[in-house]
């Protein structure tokens, strides 16, 4: 089966972690649920969470912390 | 019900941020120390308003890269124009810059503009009735006032709509008449009121009108961040205004007004300070400032174009001559 993707809702700049001291929301290989925030993207001087729609294993990220993302672009590969 | 007489729409969906603007804003305040506010793009919040039959001056919704949803609680025509997007009425494509009669109970949707362009405005027929304020409905973001309750809108916020002139039909805003969008914008302006000879030096101003400016993430309504420059300078310092050849004792900014903040270039937006103490290299004239409000925060890229007090009103007559009911056609 084909691995799901979690996407960018938003063009800015996308972030692993909530502030640059702050531990990153989750790491590859971890098991995230629909809802869970996994990034945030940075715009109009606000940060704007970056969700994983549906349950499974984070298995890698796609883009680095501090890149430009835009709109609906894939950041992370969800697996089973 | 006490509201069930009244025309309204409810937003389900705010997106990133929409706001309630108008055209051409607050005018006339800046010695009271307001920016005007007002459609960051008035060009397509004009062409909204014409499709609908409103008055161009009226209220619509401006919506910054789309993820906007909203119900009409009455029978109203809508028109969407801006940046490109998918829009829907109860799931119907409704092409942009293309009005439409829709019944109550009809959802309209757009979905979150691919580009070019960063903002849309939505427009109903009626326009949105909130309270004028010193003489405009437009919502300041900074100074939290005007607008629907001096915010942006959030989800179940109620607006007002007024009465509807009854020119209500399907029409297109005719695409020849319509503005360009591109990644890659000219931006037409006037040099100064601070550049040569005596705050920065003519390879300064060429390099300035020479560059293609990346848009940065945090840019809005207040301003337009473009990338840092290391500027010669014709000063070595601001004298007694402060130790950067930037700095300036505090003086008014024009709307539209390219602000040299140390090094960094930021181009006050409609909800801008009026005051500050940093030169200003150049000024946007007033039939390009609509550009300002589809610069896409990362990715698109400004160069400006240095144009005559000739250019610049040919450039807003040129404007005001595709407002007008003459580029509508009936579909």
């Amino acid at each position: 089966m084909t691995d799901r993707t979690i996407k960018a809702l938003l063009p800015g700049v996308f972030y692993r972690r909530p502030s640059p001291d702050a531990e990153p929301y989750v790491t590859e290989g971890q098991q995230v649920r629909g809802g869970d925030t996994v990034a945030v993207v940075e715009l109009m001087k606000s940060f704007h969470e970056v969700t994983a729609e549906e349950s499974g294993v984070l298995q890698r990220f796609l883009v680095e912390d501090g890149d430009a993302v835009e709109a609906g672009q894939d950041v992370a590969v969800l697996g089973e | 019900m006490a509201n069930s007489g009244e025309r309204a729409v409810e937003i389900r969906k705010p997106g990133v941020q929409a706001t309630v603007q108008d055209y051409p804003g607050r005018s006339g305040m800046l010695r009271q120390g307001f920016f005007p506010s007002g459609a960051m793009d008035n060009v397509a919040m004009r062409a909204a308003n014409l499709l609908v039959g409103n008055p161009q001056a009226a209220a619509g919704i401006e919506v910054t890269l789309g993820g906007f949803e909203l119900r009409l609680d009455a029978d109203a025509t809508v028109a969407v124009c801006g940046a490109r997007a998918e829009v829907t009425l109860d799931g119907q494509p409704l092409p942009i810059w293309v009005s439409r009669p829709a019944a109550a109970g009809t959802m309209l949707a757009i979905g979150v503009s691919p580009g070019p362009g960063f903002r849309q405005y939505v427009a109903l027929s009626g326009g949105v009735d909130v309270p004028e304020l010193f003489g405009s409905r437009a919502t300041y973001t900074m100074g939290g006032l005007g607008g629907f309750q001096g915010r942006p809108l959030a989800p179940g916020d109620r607006l007002p709509l007024g009465a509807p002139s009854g020119d209500e039909r399907a029409r297109s805003f005719r695409e020849s008449a319509r503005p360009a969008y591109g990644r890659e914008w000219r931006i037409e302006v006037m040099r100064g009121p601070q550049a040569t000879p005596d705050f920065l030096t003519e390879a300064d101003m060429a390099a300035f009108f020479d560059r293609s400016w990346p848009v940065d993430r945090n840019s809005n309504r207040t301003g337009i961040r473009l990338e840092s420059y290391q500027f010669a300078w014709a000063r070595d310092s601001g004298g007694v205004a402060g130790g950067h050849p930037s700095n300036i004792l505090d003086n008014p900014y024009p709307v539209g007004a390219v602000n040299l903040n140390g090094d960094l270039p930021v181009i006050l937006g409609p909800d801008g300070p009026t005051a500050g103490g940093f030169v200003v290299a150049a000024t946007v004239v007033h039939g390009a400032l609509w550009k300002l409000g589809q610069l896409r925060p990362v990715g698109d890229r400004v160069r400006f174009r240095e144009v005559t007090p000739d250019e610049a009103t040919e450039l807003d007559r040129e404007l005001a001559a595709r407002l007008t009911a003459d580029s509508l056609d009936n579909v």
